[in-house]
């Protein structure tokens, strides 16, 4: 295994390098947070679809239970039951809109991950950098537990404990847990925990941080020791139902799916889950009594338990609903925590934004009326008044506004249109309006798909590497 | 036309206001309210207080900003108003934010007692190679000097000893001096 430990060692110092003028020291948090036996021991898997273009190339890397699909080159990197999607990046002709410019692409875009170390990290969409559009690099770059790094290329970077980086190129920054991040481009910054950061330059910015005391009891993440807290208890407590999905070979859906829905054989369906048509369920989702009406969706790392989404709701990657009602068109940002009880449902309205990573942990019924936006930590009726405004108020702000810990400035108006147009594309691109005939998106795309295993070197001093592979139509 | 040199211009140290090393903010304005009475030959008062060690030599300059810095309260909140700033916003947000805080939070006694009680050290500034200046250098370079640095005031040298203070009010006052005499003259 000694050729892992180098790996290892050389990632690390290649982070530490590029985060030299913030003085952070990565060793201390990753050194051990993976056991590098744990790193020998699962596979890894590819999919192939007819719907996407498939160029896979791993080079002295660790891949462990991580998943690919599309084109990836993988090179001297360990990555640990990551998700490294393929499924949205640009083809060749494709023409890239940035400002008033038309950028066509000069060839498929490809992820190409390099020197980094990414751990349980989902990797989407595509490069939003009109620098380099055809490469959707992760290089010399660390990513911790359930951090997602969507559309976001990372040059020297850290990323802790479920943050996430969306749309944004991030150049030697340190990425607090449980921050996110959408700014387009950033570089030299050290993002406090529980920050988040909506900045479209000249339009809009939106800022709110979480107080650290009362988040610390959800996630918690210092040097020494493995992240803690509610989130982790959370994930662990369910974690023995994914290894029988992983375990076994060939595993039959246990509910019906309707033909224009796709359901991921490496989710998780527990009794009572209910699919509706145009519904889409990823890998690593885990849904029990959940009922998704047509055109729901739930994304990778998603637990939805004893909840009802009416229809073109979205579960984006790694967030959480349990015992909660929504009704349609309610969209749930990446990482969200919204906790219901038996007796204290949660009741979101249709048309609503949850801002992503937003906590809601309620212990007594809780309304959210239709049309609102919620952000950061809300545990009562108090803190959704401190924490929320409906999306009519907010369009009206035209130049600075505060509420609570959360602070604005810009045009509200652009800050709501921005955000219900990506909404709608979301649901447009995961096959939410499919008609039987057009409108195809991953729901429908995602159907037709087979997975292989690769394994890595089982002894010796190339142990848990894999050998070079390439994997070509 | 008169050609100044900086020993022409400086204010000696002598008639200088200025506190030991481990003085408080008191004592500091003290001394300064005692120069101000002592030696107001210009119109310009004397505005700062040298800090000096055991051997009597300057080790650093508590300005009437220092002295007003001491003034910020320094809790958990303030400081992640100042962080904000790195997050794009302009600085009349940041104001805001800080005037809601402000607002928050009763006026206090205890600021002023807090800090008069504060140490010079804490606050004082140390010069940098580019805040001294010879006794005998022109008038025209002590100019350029004060305007790359972006000083409100040099260390004067003779020798390696520190004689005197030359105050941007006083180069001005020169300056100004020397511009009407060249203008009356033709």
């Amino acid at each position: 295994m000694k050729e892992l430990e180098r790996l290892l060692d050389r990632v690390i110092q290649r982070v530490n390098i590029n985060l030299r003028e913030l003085e952070y020291d990565v060793n201390p948090l990753v050194h051990n947070l993976i056991p590098l036996n744990q790193m020998t021991k699962f596979y890894a898997f590819y999919g192939i679809t007819p719907n996407h273009p498939l160029n896979l190339q791993f080079r002295h890397s660790n891949l462990a239970g991580s998943y690919f699909l599309g084109r990836c080159r993988v090179t001297n990197s360990l990555l640990y039951k990551s998700d490294i999607r393929g499924d949205e990046l640009k083809q060749k002709d494709d023409l890239f809109q940035y400002q008033e410019f038309e950028i066509p692409m000069a060839e498929d875009e490809e992820i190409e991950i390099e020197d980094s170390f990414l751990i349980k990290t989902l990797v989407h969409n595509f490069s939003h950098d009109p620098e380099t559009l055809e490469k959707f690099f992760i290089k010399d770059t660390i990513s911790t537990q359930y951090a997602n790094i969507h559309g976001s290329p990372s040059n020297g970077s850290f990323l802790g404990p479920f943050a996430t980086v969306d749309l944004t190129t991030i150049r030697d920054c340190l990425i607090g847990t449980f921050s996110y991040i959408q700014a387009g481009e950033v570089s030299h910054l050290n993002i406090e925990p529980g920050t988040v950061w909506v900045r479209s330059p000249e339009t809009f910015n939106f800022l709110y941080r979480f107080p650290l005391q009362r988040l610390n009891n959800y996630i918690y993440f210092t040097a020494g020791s493995s992240p803690r807290g509610i989130f982790i208890d959370f994930v662990e407590d369910r974690k023995e139902a994914f290894q029988r999905v992983f375990d076994v070979l060939n595993l039959e859906p246990s509910v019906s799916v309707p033909s224009s829905a796709s359901l991921d054989r490496f989710a998780v369906i527990k009794p009572k889950t209910h699919i509706s048509e145009n519904v889409l369920v990823s890998q690593r989702a885990y849904l029990q009594n959940a009922w998704l009406g047509k055109g729901a969706n739930a994304q990778e790392q998603s637990y939805i338990i004893n909840s009802r989404l009416e229809g073109n709701d979205i579960t984006a990657h790694g967030a959480k609903i349990i015992e909660a009602r929504l009704g349609k068109d309610v969209f749930v940002g990446f990482n969200c925590f919204l906790r219901g009880r038996p007796e204290s449902q949660l009741t979101i309205g249709k048309d609503s934004i949850i801002m992503p990573h937003t906590i809601i942990d309620i212990h007594k019924p809780l309304k959210i009326p239709a049309g609102h936006l919620v952000w950061g930590l809300v545990t009562n009726e108090k803190d959704l008044d401190n924490n929320s405004m409906s999306l009519k108020a907010f369009a009206k702000i035209e130049t600075r506004f505060s509420k609570g810990d959360m602070i604005f400035e810009g045009s509200g108006s652009e800050f709501v249109t921005t955000f219900k147009e990506r909404i709608h594309h979301i649901l447009e691109a995961n096959g939410a309006f499919f008609n039987g005939i057009s409108n195809k998106g991953h729901a429908q795309q995602n159907q037709n798909i087979s997975f292989n295993t690769i394994q890595p070197y089982p002894k010796g001093e190339k142990e848990g590497l894999y050998p070079t592979i390439i994997i070509r139509p | 036309m008169k050609q100044y040199r900086v020993k022409d211009l400086m204010v000696p140290i002598s008639e200088y206001a200025t506190v030991a090393v481990g003085a408080t903010l008191s004592e500091a304005v003290v001394a300064l309210e005692k120069a101000q009475e002592e030696y107001c030959h210009t119109q310009y008062s004397h505005r700062a207080v040298l800090i000096l060690d055991k051997n009597k030599q300057v080790v650093g300059k508590l300005s009437q900003l220092d002295f007003l810095r001491s003034l910020e309260p320094k809790d958990e909140e303030i400081e992640r108003i100042k962080s904000i700033g790195k997050f794009g916003f302009s600085s009349k947000s940041i104001a805001l934010q800080r005037e809601q805080y402000h607002r928050s939070i009763p006026p206090s006694k205890d600021i002023y007692a807090n800090a008069a009680r504060l140490k010079v050290d804490v606050f004082m500034q140390t010069h940098s190679e580019g805040e001294y200046v010879n006794e005998d250098t022109s008038l025209e370079t002590a100019v350029h000097q004060l305007i790359s640095g972006r000083h409100l005031a040099l260390l004067v040298t003779q020798r390696k000893k520190i004689v005197g203070i030359l105050r941007m009010s006083d180069v001005f006052a020169a300056a100004f001096h020397v511009m009407k005499e060249v203008e009356a003259t033709g």
